[in-house]
């Protein structure tokens, strides 16, 4: 097995309205006992990758909770504009960002609303544009649905599924709930801590999971 | 960090009972650190003044009480003649209550000339030539004024001595403003027959080159004999001996001031330590999202020291603004302290709320950067 492995790695950031990208789609196994050598012209994206494998820098990366958590003293624009403001960019190129990400969960006659004024699905629109607002590589969602009811269950998942397909946002999703899981397009099963199951289509996925 | 600032005003905002309290215990403790220090500063402004230790006064031997001393008025010239010696003023003094209090009065009787060019003082309100003609004119410090709602033209009554009121002064020297001067002879024959002639005490204006220790020596020895023998003590060391006593209560209540500040540390500690523990979840967010360890630090920091500067900036503030409008004051035995802070002592509070607010946070700040975000996720608060 390899002490290091890093399967197609994609850093990305905004240069005010320009978008860097000086990692795409790395992939390298280091074994154990390995003396590797990293080489490359400068500005190859070298050092991004060091900074990556030794957890300097951070994958972009999203993340939703079943909870929501808000923060309740902020708005909602306040709360989707939160992890722009560890970004380098002027506050014009954050503003456009928030009202992007708010229009996106349709929620723009919201953005002054505080937690508290909000329903629970609207709240997880606005956890889910706080999310993808800083254009992650990777949203990863914590049982997303978890906390609502039927109706606000379908138009989260159905956001969800816009997410990935219209932002090409790759998205991770914990769920329990069979039926919330056949937005995805691939499936994990893990049983006792060991993955029992991959299935690449809903097709190919058991019987006994289907009938779940 | 200032970005950050909406988010750290808005969890101030929205828990206000308690930051509202906070500040208000903050403000109070400052108010009375400000107080204490305005004390301490009249005391040492009295004793440790430069003037203070040039100038010389001659009074009554063994006596203590302004009423008790009386010296021939014909001193003045004597000692006039003597070496190193510029100037002598001679003044009659004339206080309600010798012994410690907040609303002594304190009356000087001394030849006009020299009031007006020997004391920095400015008319607020009245007439230098008022006051030159009136027999019985009175120029009564601001800060007397204002205790006791006097205006020129009044008639002030302490006692058996009664003046008209000529002008309100400032002074330079905040503890003139809490004189009263009269002319000499009006005080010497107010007081009674007997007083005529005679003077509470002289004081001594030195030449630049005059040994002070010498001066005085040779006035006491000159006089050992009688008819009156004296006591001569610099300006400094007069100021210092008459309020002794209060200048020990006062060196006590310093203490005091120290112990405002550490109120206010404990105070500001425990709001911030309440406040980390109640958002313990938003911590483990605002983790998620990005925010390092140290940038919550930094937060939590900011926090506590907006918390104690802001109450230190109401307490200084409203210690200043009482104090002017107060005109309070102690005195014994004709000698006041008055309660004015200096500008000084603004910068000294505004800084001890900083630095305060800045330790008060650390503790909180490592406890809340230190949390483990997926332990501080699963927290139910």
């Amino acid at each position: 097995m390899s002490l290091v492995e890093v399967i197609n790695v994609t850093k990305q950031y905004a240069n005010g309205e320009e978008k860097i990208t000086p990692l795409s789609e790395v992939s390298l196994e280091i074994e154990r006992g390995d003396f590797a050598s990293l080489m490359g012209a400068s500005g190859s994206g070298k050092s991004t990758l060091l900074n990556l494998i030794a957890g300097i820098d951070e994958v972009t990366l999203g993340y939703i909770f079943q909870t929501h958590n808000l923060i309740p003293v902020l708005t909602a624009y306040e709360n989707v504009e939160m992890p722009l403001l560890l970004l380098k960019m002027s506050a014009a190129e954050r503003r456009k960002r928030v009202e992007i990400a708010m229009e996106a969960v349709s929620l723009t006659d919201r953005a002054s609303h505080y937690p508290r004024q909000m329903s629970g699905g609207q709240e997880q629109r606005v956890g889910i544009a706080r999310a993808i607002v800083a254009s992650p590589t990777l949203v990863v969602a914590d049982e997303p649905t978890g906390n609502l009811d039927d109706e606000t269950t379908e138009q989260i998942l159905e956001l969800l599924r816009r997410v990935n397909d219209e932002l090409g946002i790759t998205l991770l999703m914990v769920t329990h709930d069979v039926e919330a899981s056949h937005v995805a397009k691939r499936w994990i099963r893990l049983e006792r801590g060991k993955l029992v199951e991959r299935a690449e289509s809903a097709e190919s996925r058991t019987e006994s999971q289907k009938v779940a | 960090m200032i970005k950050f600032a909406p988010y750290v005003f808005k969890g101030l905002w929205g828990h206000r009972a308690r930051t509202m309290l906070t500040v208000s215990g903050t403000a109070v403790a400052l108010f009375v650190f400000c107080f204490v220090s305005a004390v301490q500063e009249g005391l040492s402004r009295l004793t440790q003044d430069k003037q203070s230790q040039r100038t010389l006064i001659v009074f009554q031997e063994n006596r203590f009480c302004p009423q008790s001393s009386k010296l021939p008025q014909d001193y003045t010239r004597r000692i006039a003649k003597q070496a190193g010696v510029a100037d002598v003023i001679p003044i009659k003094v004339f206080t309600n209550n010798c012994r410690a209090s907040l609303d002594a009065i304190v009356f000087q009787g001394m030849p006009a000339e020299k009031l007006r060019a020997t004391r920095d003082v400015t008319l607020l309100s009245g007439q230098w030539a008022t006051y030159e003609q009136q027999d019985d004119g009175a120029l009564v410090g601001q800060a007397v004024a204002a205790r006791r709602g006097v205006k020129v033209g009044d008639k002030f009554s302490i006692g058996d001595v009664t003046v008209l009121v000529a002008g309100i002064f400032q002074s330079s020297t905040p503890a003139e403003e809490n004189l009263i001067y009269t002319h000499l002879d009006f005080l010497q024959r107010a007081r009674g027959r007997d007083d005529v002639g005679t003077v509470t005490q002289l004081e001594v204006h030195l030449s630049e080159d005059a040994d002070v220790e010498a001066v005085a020596a040779a006035i006491d020895q000159h006089y050992r004999g009688g008819p009156v023998a004296t006591t001569t003590r610099t300006k400094g060391m007069f100021q210092a001996d008459t309020l002794a006593d209060l200048a020990e209560l006062i060196g006590f209540i310093h203490w005091l001031g120290y112990a405002c500040v550490g109120l206010v540390l404990a105070l500001v500690a425990t709001t911030t330590v309440m406040s980390v523990q109640d958002r313990i979840k938003e911590h483990g967010v605002l983790q998620t999202i990005g925010l390092r360890p140290r940038r919550i630090f930094q937060l939590v920091v900011v926090e506590s020291t907006l918390l104690s500067t802001t109450g230190g900036v109401i307490g200084i503030g409203l210690g200043f603004t009482f104090l002017a409008f107060s005109g309070l004051s102690v005195a014994a035995e004709g000698v006041s302290i008055a309660f004015r802070p200096t500008p000084q002592l603004a910068v000294v509070g505004a800084v001890v709320s900083v630095c305060v607010g800045l330790l008060a946070g650390v503790a909180p700040g490592l406890q809340a950067a230190q949390t483990r975000i997926v332990n501080a996720l699963r927290h139910v608060g």
